[in-house]
């Protein structure tokens, strides 16, 4: 299974904010807030980290 | 202490707990289905496992290097071990060598390491369901 970059950030970032969600509140509403704003912030963190280190070579 | 609120909840229920815990440990979800949280445990029990055997299918390597010699590497794998049965199983069923030069070889690290690591926070949690501190 070769999934792309993008693609395996997004499972991985799915799958980790729904568990957060799960754990860390109680009610259903707050439940789906929490885990749209985690993954949000997991995807948007590593394209912005990916933005900034474009320009070293690797 | 003996009559602070936790501590009278945990002398109140103390089979709960011990169960709860090693359940939880042995398979995500399982210790909040042993304490009827249908919903949650099947949650964790889908995530957690998709985060183990995507990991898999991306040739993690399942190692078991326990010591002193490399903190790194037995701390990686102790979070690993965190899963519970699905390790043990994976690993026999051969997929402890994981494949190096596979190009998603460190996504499936990071996959199998932290859905062990996610394991011990539901641990956590099962086990403040059972002594009454979350519902």
């Amino acid at each position: 299974m070769t999934p792309s970059h993008l693609a395996s950030l997004i499972l991985f970032a799915a799958l980790v904010s729904l568990v957060f969600a799960m754990l860390m509140r109680e009610d259903p509403r707050a439940r789906v807030r929490f885990g749209l704003m985690s993954f949000a912030a997991f995807v948007a963190s590593a394209i912005v980290a990916g933005w900034l280190m474009s320009p070293f070579p690797s | 202490m003996a009559d602070t609120p936790t501590a009278a909840v945990v002398a109140a229920r103390p089979a709960s707990a011990v169960p709860a815990c090693l359940l939880a440990w042995l398979l995500p979800g399982a210790g909040h289905l042993y304490l009827r949280r249908t919903g949650k445990g099947l949650i964790f029990l889908g995530a957690i496992g998709a985060l183990f055997i995507l990991g898999l299918a991306m040739d993690s390597r399942l190692q078991m290097a326990v010591g002193l010699d490399d903190i790194l590497a037995s701390l990686f794998s102790l979070a690993q071990m965190a899963i519970g049965l699905p390790y043990v199983i994976a690993r026999m069923l051969g997929y402890e060598a994981g494949r190096v030069t596979s190009v998603t070889f460190e996504y499936g690290n990071t996959f199998t390491a932290v859905a062990g690591l996610l394991n011990i926070l539901v641990v956590l949690d099962a086990y403040d369901v059972a002594v009454g501190r979350k519902a």
